[in-house]
């Protein structure tokens, strides 16, 4: 099969590193035409990448498994991958300002390189655990949530980049969107985050319960989810009822986003627990 | 956005009232938890003191870090939050509860000039209120209206109850609690093992090693486990019936994801393990036979020979042939243990009787591992949750949002002044402000 899903995926690296490098041209010498190349590129790959799961998904059901891809690391990183573009695409459609792409871009980049190099891409069955319909309501969720928390991060650390508004749009840093927008934007895109991650955490609880007879049991992967879950509550009421702002949230978002890269592969791969099928 | 309150000095108080302390306990609850994760957890003490130095283990059971989460300190620390949590939502209330009475029709037209979002016009002619009014909230006609400034002050407020949306958020994490509560105190968690065939009415704590009664039976009647073609597993099933009075009242085949649930207790499927079974062949003098079947796990009485018998070991290779150790008890109590080769006949003697015993076969049969709870909180932590989304999406999204229409008389000209404000999502209502504000504008007829 020329087009088997693992074929598709593997370009859709190709594609979102050729637009995280026109985004990046786009930004750097503020090049209108590249940007709109750059989005253009973005939704092919996303087009690609969203028929890529859609075929895996099909695949699987021929093998006879028949299953949502969403079952091992493969999966899981490629779906984290499509997240993060999605919520990407919304927010460039929304404030249409393509600068951020270069700081979005890579993420989905280098979670497909990972994804496609790194990983066994084999349809595997589902072991008893994970047959369940909580399976996509948990990942979708947790995933929506994670994908919001990497651009979060990327808006985060395009805001300690750029120097004050005041003085202007001079060079590189200059070409950024203002400051005001850039930390309202990360505001926006931690609240959204932090409500994926709790209903994934809580759909997680509910599918537990329904597995195991326990909706906590401070498995390492769990606490993890909780840690990044009171990282992010910080950050919101250090906003809210302590004024916190700009460098500060900035900051927590990408100590943030450290402690789900830490949740998301730490865990799997340096702690064992109930979650270890993801580190396959 | 803080109530102030520097009446109350009480320093316990003002401790527990700050979000300081909120903030602070955030930190320290999710740097805390992290060693939970590296050092294992619930482990026997022996085992620490073999992984870790000395002055670590004494670390850890001076901290309980063997199983921090239930440590005295850390549910200090989430007792601590509770409190703060409480504390917090009372110093808070009074000030939503005035922002929530606040007359919004006594606002000067001076006040209005004020506002965030704000258009006034001037006529010479006559304005009809009635034509402009319902264009202040999409077609209502009838709107709060009064007196003021010798004017007609009308409002068109929304989303004002959207102020209980943090007090919904913040008690959700307090019903959780409670609901975790509930189940530690009411419910019960535990492992059974069963063995095809066999039942109990009983099941051990997982932790206090107490024996509960169920209060009922509970059977299996098969294990069954399934395999894919790459070898990973597929499906394990139990086949459960339960009993009371020895009747069968319930049957059903659980798997993984599919518990059992009778009178509030579940059993969930969760291990399982592959008993060795042996049929061992007792030939008497007189040439009659019988073929026992012998489980790890089960005595067999044999009472037409005053015997109870049972199995010890099984090797199902000992040079190349099958062994089995069993073991026999005669009426009086004595036992023996005899080791049995395929093929190979053991002569045993009881009182005057005497048998040739042999290994005939084997077989294996399963025994289930069942996780079987109690917990009368669940569904209060599934209220918490429904309420801390549903807080949430409140908080951070339901606007409260105020437009204000005043109609006056000023040296002959009728003055109109539009006023708005909104507690988030500016963006939004400017829109729709500069909407009404259109809309005004062409009934009125000036700019």
């Amino acid at each position: 099969m020329t087009f088997s899903s693992s074929y598709l995926l593997s370009l859709v690296t190709f594609v979102y590193l050729g637009a995280a490098a026109l985004y990046l041209i786009h930004w750097v010498f503020r090049v209108q035409k590249v940007g709109l190349l750059a989005t253009l590129a973005t939704y092919a790959g996303f087009a690609i990448q969203t028929s890529g799961i859609a075929l895996r998904w099909i695949e699987s059901h021929r093998m006879g498994y028949g299953h949502a891809p969403l079952s091992n690391l493969y999966e899981s990183l490629v779906f984290f991958s499509w997240v993060t573009v999605l919520v990407y695409l919304f927010i460039e459609w929304k404030i249409r300002r393509r600068e951020i792409g270069a700081f979005a871009a890579p993420f989905a980049t280098f979670s497909m390189a990972y994804a496609s190099f790194g990983t066994e891409d084999k349809i595997q069955p589902l072991i008893p655990a994970l047959q369940s319909n909580w399976l996509i309501a948990h990942v979708v969720t947790c995933f929506l949530g994670y994908a919001s928390f990497a651009i979060a991060c990327g808006l985060g650390i395009m805001y300690l980049l750029k120097k004050d508004d005041s003085r202007g749009g001079q060079g590189i840093l200059g070409g950024l969107p203002e400051k005001k927008l850039l930390d309202e934007l990360v505001h926006q895109t931690i609240i959204f985050g932090f409500l994926w991650l709790s209903i994934g955490i809580i759909t997680g609880a509910v599918w537990a319960n329904e597995a195991w007879g326990t909706y906590w049991s401070w498995d390492p992967k769990e606490t993890w989810s909780l840690i990044t879950w009171f990282v992010y509550a910080t950050a919101l009421h250090a906003r809210f009822v302590r004024g916190w702002a700009g460098r500060k949230i900035a900051f927590l978002s990408i100590i943030g986003f450290v402690s789900v890269i830490f949740t998301y592969f730490g865990v799997n791969f340096l702690l064992s627990g109930l979650h270890s099928y993801g580190s396959q | 956005m803080k109530p102030s309150s520097s009446k109350n000095t009480n320093p316990v108080w003002a401790f527990f009232s700050s979000v300081r302390l909120a903030v602070f306990l955030l930190i320290t609850l999710a740097v805390t938890s992290i060693a939970g994760t590296i050092i294992p957890q619930g482990q026997p003490l022996d085992f620490y003191k073999d992984q870790f130095s000395h002055t670590f283990f004494q670390i850890i059971r001076v901290l309980q870090l063997n199983d921090m989460y239930h440590a005295w300190w850390y549910l200090g620390l989430l007792g601590l939050f509770s409190l703060n949590l409480i504390v917090c939502t009372v110093k808070r209330l009074p000030f939503t509860l005035r922002l929530l009475r606040k007359d919004n029709l006594s606002l000067t037209s001076h006040r209005l000039r004020k506002m965030p979002f704000r258009h006034e016009w001037k006529t010479r002619g006559k304005v009809d209120a009635s034509a402009i009014k319902p264009l202040l909230e999409a077609g209502k006609t009838r709107l709060p209206e009064s007196q003021v400034d010798g004017g007609r002050l009308f409002l068109a407020e929304k989303g004002k109850w959207s102020h209980w949306g943090l007090y919904i958020l913040h008690s959700s994490i307090l019903v959780i609690f409670a609901g975790a509560l509930t189940g530690s105190f009411a419910g019960f968690k535990g492992n059974i093992m069963l063995l095809e065939g066999e039942s109990t009415d009983h099941i051990v704590d997982a932790s206090r090693s107490k024996q509960i009664p169920l209060g009922f039976s509970i059977r299996c009647d098969k294990f069954s486990v399934s395999f894919y073609d790459t070898g990973a597993p597929r499906e394990f099933k139990s086949d459960l019936a339960v009993l009371e009075g020895g009747n069968e009242v319930l049957k059903k085949s659980i798997v993984v994801n599919d518990p059992l649930e009778y009178k509030g207790i579940s059993f969930y499927q969760s291990s399982y393990q592959a008993v060795p079974q042996v049929t061992v062949r007792f030939h008497r003098k007189d040439g009659t036979r019988e073929d026992i079947v012998l489980s790890a796990f089960q005595r067999i009485s044999w009472p037409a020979a005053r015997l109870t018998l049972g199995l010890m070991q099984y090797l199902p290779s000992f040079n190349g042939v099958p062994a089995a150790r069993i073991w026999l008890a005669d009426s009086e109590g004595k036992t023996r243990a005899l080791w049995l080769l395929k093929g190979n006949e053991k002569i045993y003697t009881q009182d005057d009787e005497q048998f040739s015993i042999s290994l005939i076969g084997a077989s294996q049969s399963y025994m289930t591992g069942l996780q079987v709870k109690k917990d009368p909180g669940v569904w209060i932590v599934w209220l918490g949750c429904t309420l801390l989304i549903f807080g949430f999406g409140i908080v951070f999204w339901v606007p409260h949002q105020t437009k204000w229409l005043w109609i006056g008389e000023k040296d002959g000209n009728t003055i109109v002044i539009l006023a708005g404000q909104t507690n988030k999502n500016k963006i939004h209502f400017e829109k729709e402000f500069h909407k009404t504000e259109q809309a005004i504008e062409s009934v009125l007829g000036v700019k």
